[in-house]
């Protein structure tokens, strides 16, 4: 019954993902919900690595931004095919996480923050001024649109579907993998690192490969954005986009997919309210815009303090509190 | 490359060097008791720069208008760890670490609303013309850099070492349990703490905001490149934070000497990494083992 419940609810989600194109051509929503997407596959890694590993990392917009330029340069640097880029791009970023977890091993809580702050601003550095690759602050332009076996998706709704098709496989295999066995190990290394050992989890094996996982989901979600917008510069990989995608795992809740997932489409949303919402006049957006910063970090701190499991702790107390009622 | 202008690039780092002394001691000071990085410090910085920009604008004299900005800047830092921090005082690191940049976030954003976008400057302390020393000029606004860095960092040592509050904060380091225990009142120790730690940022960003002038976006800088010279020289003790930010400053200006300019800011991180990757206990410091 629980597992049909699941299938149904994953064709319901399928459906209504697919049938938004149908229903609208509105360009400017279409690209929004691109933008939502490709958060959604962020987050979803961030969620992996932060809410159930509880490492955190501040460095997670530099991994995009590997996979944008990485994606950006493969194609319209070298003529190589979408592909090729997209998996140069992905590989890449998981590498970078590689690199970054290996000596990150002996590091946690503050220390942890700190070197994957360093990271992405180091990260941040050479976007800006390894001008030959990257194109320096003037950025990359003229990337290609996706291209697979003479299809070319360059219409927003071709986007959408290719930007939200990636996106529902990505949240359907972390949440595969935080419903096995490592997502078993990761949450006993959130609990107790020591205890997780005691249980014959191999920690520094488990970190590195959540890091190199949640690193390439990210780089995955960037060689989508540098062809979608078609268009690369260093600012959109800052560490403030870090934080930003930080806050809102924080705000989705630890321990969660379904919580981060619904907070990085509502928060990434939210400025561009509008693109839902016709009616909505330019000064709320242009005041939702400029107070972004502000409603994130104070988000932020309002949910750890009055509500430290999130969105998906809410979600959890409403089911329990169904399933209380049904056996009554 | 002549002796005299290498000493040039010794004195401009050093000048820096105590820039980043400073916010150093804000991290030491707030680790030192709680065992917490705080994120935000580079906020306190920033806010030190703005807030005595405008008070000087309200027509306050110099002095006044810094140490107003001093005093506003510490109520901040109070008034974050009350109403933010000690809610959650009890939970862990990472709970901490999304309070700190969060409040980071908030003090930034509200800063651009409330004193606006614009670059802003305050006048020189002491007036005048650099001063020649052996063929190197230093301007006047160093000297009270290194004079407020020594300052400083003689009376932290003399608040842990001879005061009943800095033996207060040292057994709040050890243990707040133990502490508790003895009777020490440590919500206050660490909220005290919070207020001094905003205080010397606020000091450091006013009295650069002559030299480099100040804005809503220079605290992450600070705060990056400070906790770095913490991290250099050992978190937790004020000596070893002012020479680690004293070496930062000189390896950065040097690597602008010998190497180019266009790098100088990955200096910091890449000190960063390396310290934390290979000797996370700083130069000076003494490794702590992690007890189960």
């Amino acid at each position: 019954m629980k597992r049909s419940m699941g299938v149904a609810a994953w064709m319901a989600l399928v459906a209504v993902i697919g049938a938004v194109p149908l229903l609208t051509d509105d360009r400017y929503l279409l690209k929004v919900l691109v933008f939502v997407g490709i958060n959604v596959i962020i987050v979803s890694g961030l969620a992996l690595l932060f809410g159930y590993a509880g490492q955190i990392s501040l460095g997670h917009a530099a991994f995009v931004g590997i996979g944008a330029y990485a994606s950006a340069y493969v194609t319209s640097g070298l003529g190589l095919p979408w592909l090729v880029g997209v998996l140069a791009g992905t590989t890449l970023a998981a590498i970078g996480g590689l690199l970054l977890a290996m000596p990150s091993l002996r590091l946690r809580g503050h220390y942890l923050a700190m070197a994957t702050l360093g990271f992405n601003e180091i990260m941040y550095v050479i976007f800006r001024e390894a001008r030959a690759v990257t194109g320096g602050n003037d950025g990359l332009s003229g990337i290609p649109f996706p291209e697979v076996l003479g299809v070319r998706m360059d219409t927003p709704a071709s986007i959408y579907l290719l930007v939200w098709g990636t996106a529902l496989v990505v949240v359907f295999l972390v949440a595969n993998i935080v419903r096995g066995r490592p997502g078993r190990a990761m949450r006993g290394l959130h609990g107790s690192e020591i205890g997780a050992l005691a249980c014959g989890v191999d920690v520094a094996r488990l970190k590195i490969r959540t890091f190199a996982v949640s690193a390439g989901l990210a780089g995955l979600a960037g060689t989508l954005y540098a062809h979608a917008v078609g268009f690369v510069a260093p600012s959109t990989f800052s560490l403030e986009q870090s934080v930003v995608l930080l806050a809102i795992v924080v705000v989705g809740g630890t321990g969660s997919l379904a919580g981060p997932v619904i907070a990085s489409i509502a928060l990434t949303l939210l400025p561009y309210a509008d693109a839902l919402i016709p009616g909505l006049g330019k000064d709320v957006i242009a005041f939702l815009q400029d107070w972004e910063a502000d409603i994130y970090g104070i988000a932020m701190i309002v949910v750890v303090v009055l509500a430290p499991k999130g969105i998906g702790g809410l979600i959890r107390a409403a089911r329990s509190r169904s399933r209380a009622e049904e056996t009554g | 490359m002549g002796s005299a202008e290498l000493l040039q690039y010794v004195v401009a780092g050093f000048k820096s060097g105590a820039i980043y002394a400073l916010v150093a001691l804000g991290f030491t000071l707030v680790y030192g008791s709680t065992g917490i990085i705080n994120f935000a410090q580079g906020e306190f910085f920033m806010l030190g720069g703005v807030l005595s920009v405008f008070y000087y604008r309200l027509g306050l004299p110099l002095l006044l208008a810094a140490l107003a900005g001093v005093v506003t800047t510490a109520g901040v830092g109070l008034a974050f760890e009350r109403l933010a921090l000690r809610p959650r005082r009890d939970a862990g690191a990472l709970v901490l670490i999304i309070i700190t940049i969060g409040g980071s976030m908030v003090m930034k954003s509200l800063t651009r609303h409330i004193f606006g976008p614009d670059e802003a400057t305050l006048p020189e302390f002491t007036p005048g013309p650099s001063i020649a020393f052996g063929g190197v000029a230093i301007e006047r606004q160093a000297l009270w850099l290194w004079g407020l860095t020594i300052v400083a960092v003689l009376a932290l040592t003399w608040l842990y070492r001879k005061t009943r509050f800095g033996r207060a904060m040292r057994a709040c380091s050890l243990s707040h349990d133990a502490a508790r225990l003895m009777g020490i009142d440590t919500a206050r120790v660490v909220m005290v703490s919070f207020g001094l730690a905003a205080a010397l940022g606020a000091l450091a960003g006013l009295a650069v905001t002559p030299l480099t002038q100040t804005a809503w976006d220079v605290g992450a800088t600070a705060g990056m490149k400070g906790f770095a010279a913490a991290i250099l020289g050992g978190l937790g003790n004020p000596v070893a934070s002012v020479i680690g930010g004293l070496v930062l400053g000189l390896l950065e200006s040097l690597s602008v000497a010998f190497l180019s300019s266009t790098y100088k800011d990955a200096i910091a991180l890449i000190v960063l990494l390396i310290v934390l990757f290979l000797r996370p206990q700083g130069l000076i410091g003494r490794a702590r083992r992690e007890k189960v």
